[in-house]
Formats: C-alpha cells, structure tokens, sequence
C-alpha cells in the first residue's frame, strides 16, 4: 500500500461521502439551484416539440468501450437514454440509440427495455432502437450518419465518447434543420464539437446531463460534491503556488519522497 | 406471485465486483510490490470483462446484421444496407477461409484479410478522413455566422494563429509569431487542458460512485 493509494482512497470516500451528505440534504427539502445551461433548456423544448410533432429523437452514446477510461461518458449517454425515454414515451415515434461499441450496444437494448417496463409501455420497445452501427470510428460515425438524416428524426443528442469524426454527425444534423446537443470527454472532440454542433458541452458538463435532464436526485447530489471536491483541488493548487513562492516545497517534496 | 430476482441480484453483482476492483486498484499490491488478494481478484475480474467484451462483440454483430435485415425489409435505405451486409458475409467468408488456411498449414496466414483491410477498409477510411477535413473548415467558417461572441472569435483566430505560425516562413520573416504560438500551445493550451481534464476526470469518479452504489444502473433493472 503506498502514499498515493491511501490518498486515492481518501479522495473516493471523501467524494462518497459528499454525495451521501447532498442525497440527504436533497431529502430533507434543501432544493440544488443549476445554473442554466441554454443546451439543456433547449433540448427540453425540442423534446416537448418531438413529442408534439411525432417526430423521433436520436441518442448517439459514442464508441467508448465499457472495459476502458471512457466508459463513464458511455454510462452518462445511458442514464441520459432513460430520462430521454421518460420525457419522450407518449411520442408517436420512439427514441432510437445508436453507439459504436458492442457492449454499449447491449447496455442500450437493456437500457431501453427496462425505461420502457418502468413505465409500462413495455409492448413500445423495438429492439432495433439500440443499434450498433460500425466498429471503427469512421463506420460509426459512416453508420449513424444515415439515422441523422432520416426525416423521421428532429433532434440529435451526442453524449459519450466521441473523437474528431464527430464533425460529420454535427454537420449533417446541421444540414438537415435538426438541433444537435453533444458533449465528449475527449478532448480533440470537444473542440471540433464547439465548431460543428449547435449546442455544445463544454469540459465536464457531459457529467451534469443526468441533472439537468431529471435522472435522479443522485445526479444533483454528485454534481454538488463535484463543486467542492473542485474547490478543495484549487485550494490544494493554490497551496502548492505558495509553497513554491514561499520555497518550502523541496522540503515537502523531500518528506513525500521518504513515504512508500 | 411472480418474485423479480434478476434486478436485485445484478445489482448485487455489479455493486460487488465494482467494490473488489476498485478496492485491489488501491491495495492491490503491498509495499514490496507483491500482488495481494484483492489484486488478485481485480486480474480475474478484469480479465474476465475483457473475455465479455469479446462476446459481447459477435452480439454486436448479430444486432448490427438484425438491424440492416429489418431496414431491407421495410425498404429504409435498403441499397446501403444490402451493400453493408455482402460486405459483411464476404469479409466474413474471407477470414474463416484465412483461419481454415492457417490451421491446414500451420503459420499464420492472413493475407486475403490483409488485403480487404489494406485495400478497402483503409481507403474508405481516409477518403472519410478527407471530408471530415473539409467539414471542419466549413464548420468553422460558420461558427461566426451561428454564435457570434468572444469566445468564438478566440477559438477562430487561435486555430488561424496557430496554423500561420507553423509556416516555416512565417519562422524567418515574423519570429515573433513563431513564438507567440509556441507560448500558446506551452502555457495557455496546458492550462485549459488541465482544467477540463480534472473536471472530467471528477466526473468520471462521480459517474464511478454512482454505478458503485447502483443509484445508475447502467445494466438494466
């Protein structure tokens, strides 16, 4: 066991316990104030509008593997699915998810299925709603090109991990009127999101999708401690600048040193 | 009475294997190094998954093929989808021929395989690669024109900064900009990076707890 596990440790059980402490909080009737992201009150319109107009939405949860980092933007696509389905279930046309993994093809079949037992409209699941449509990024973004330009769909919401090929989704969601929502934990595809989608997310407001589109009181309590674990890591930044202006940092970093 | 046991019990499972293979990433090991129980335990489960993803790729397949087949039937796009399933059965075709070729001779012999890949697969790729080049410029050429703000005009005339400044003329006639790139991508691009990395990575963990406590249950209920 080594310094920076129990550190690691620390950190997760501090984080753990923050979410406990806003669930509770939450509970107690403390109400969270969001601030407004203008993507997820359009995106709420645009669902309502769907609805009305009976036209179909279209969830992309990327190409990420379920084995590997990227995997936690896969799983934030997935709960944005089922709060999707929720708002979505009275439409004519029903949700379509389409990914570029296999596990996270399964993951979004059995995502489907249970939002639409949950709400006992069972008999509304088709299972050609949770699609895998390449295996590459360029096939995946090949294969999801011909859902975003059918007619049937209105809306388009990339969430999960997604590299530069999404430029072609953000472009032909563009060229068909339709609005586009995306957000990436990759880098390079956050930048090429901000240029070629409508609405973009930016850093990790990818996380925050699941509160701001009603996925549970869990949602909001773990985007709260994200803010103060966020401000305990400026404060442990700020800390490390002094230390260096004030130079006691090689001695620190000579204690650290000794420690397994 | 019809008693529900599937969604207790993998929630039961996913919660378990999520706490041993997060507990033997942090006590994996021991102070000299030498895998402890829970380490152990983390390999078998994470070696495991592995195996899955693996199956979990013929079912891809399998769903892939069921969802092209049901779109020829209902005539959606049916061109595409017919072009994509003989693709599949004869690059299908070809490697089973390839894996038969290579137990029969005992070496490794891939080359008809290779050659799809080399030759139709790679192309198709960087001939996609090509438009995403010419989407991108285009996008940018209307960020300006769809959101106009202080933003978007920073991110434009960085990306124009930062090409102009790699000109290997520009590096002679106008250092300056050489070295105005340079400080970008050093100090003002590492900055930005961090801060979105460590606010992804808090989401990540964020996401990891909630999965861990099956408050998401990204498995189906």
């Amino acid at each position: 066991m080594t310094f920076s596990s129990l550190l690691g440790f620390a950190l997760t059980l501090t984080f753990l316990g923050l979410i406990i402490l806003f669930v509770v909080v939450g509970r107690a009737g403390a109400k969270a104030q969001l601030r407004p992201i203008h993507a997820f009150t359009r995106l709420r319109r645009a669902i309502g509008r769907a609805v009305e107009s009976g036209s179909q939405l279209h969830l992309s949860l990327g190409r990420g593997s379920i084995t590997g980092t990227e995997s936690a933007a896969g799983f934030v696509g997935l709960s944005a699915l089922e709060a999707v389905i929720r708002s979505a279930s009275t439409g004519d046309n029903p949700p379509v998810a389409t990914t570029g993994d296999a596990g996270l093809a399964i993951l979004a079949r059995d995502t489907l299925a249970a939002a639409y037992n949950a709400i006992s409209i069972g008999e509304q699941y088709d299972p050609h709603s949770g699609q895998l449509t390449g295996m590459t990024p360029f096939s995946f973004a090949a294969g999801t090109l011909s859902t975003i330009a059918d007619s049937k769909t209105s809306t388009h919401l990339l969430l999960g991990h997604f590299g530069s090929e999404v430029a072609l989704l953000g472009d032909r969601a563009e060229r068909s009127g339709d609005l586009s929502l995306a957000g990436s934990d990759n880098l390079a595809g956050q930048a090429v999101l901000y240029a070629s989608v409508e609405e973009p997310l930016i850093g990790e407001e990818l996380f925050a999708s699941g509160a701001y589109l009603h996925a549970g009181a869990t949602h909001i309590a773990s985007l709260q401690a994200q803010d103060v674990v966020r401000w305990l890591l400026i404060a442990f930044i700020l800390a490390g600048v002094a230390l260096k202006f004030l130079g006691v940092d090689t001695q620190i970093d000579s204690w650290l040193g000794g420690l397994p | 009475m019809k008693l529900k046991f599937r969604a207790p019990l993998s929630t039961a499972l996913a919660i378990g294997v999520g706490l041993i293979v997060l507990l033997g990433y942090f006590f994996g090991q021991s102070a000299s190094g030498e895998l402890t129980l829970l380490g152990v335990l983390r390999n078998f489960f994470l070696q495991g998954a592995v195996i899955w993803a693996a199956v979990a790729l013929i079912v891809g397949i399998a769903n892939l093929a069921s969802v092209h087949l049901h779109k020829i039937q209902k005539n959606q796009q049916a061109g595409y989808s017919f072009i994509l399933l003989l693709s599949l059965i004869l690059t299908v075709s070809v490697g089973i021929y390839d894996i038969i070729q290579t137990h029969l001779n005992g070496e490794l012999n891939f080359q008809r395989l290779g050659w799809v890949f080399t030759n139709i697969q790679l192309p198709v790729a960087t001939s996609l690669m090509a438009v995403l080049a010419i989407s991108l410029t285009y996008a940018a050429g209307r960020l300006l024109a769809r959101r106009l703000n202080l933003i978007s005009v920073a991110f434009i005339g960085t990306i124009l900064l930062l090409i102009i400044g790699s000109m290997p003329v520009i590096a002679t006639q106008a250092p300056f900009l050489t070295d105005l790139r340079a400080w970008i991508l050093g100090v003002v691009t590492v900055a930005g990076t961090r801060g979105i990395l460590l606010g992804i990575a808090l989401g990540t963990v964020a996401t990891g707890i909630r999965i861990l406590t099956g408050s998401d249950r990204p498995y189906g209920s």
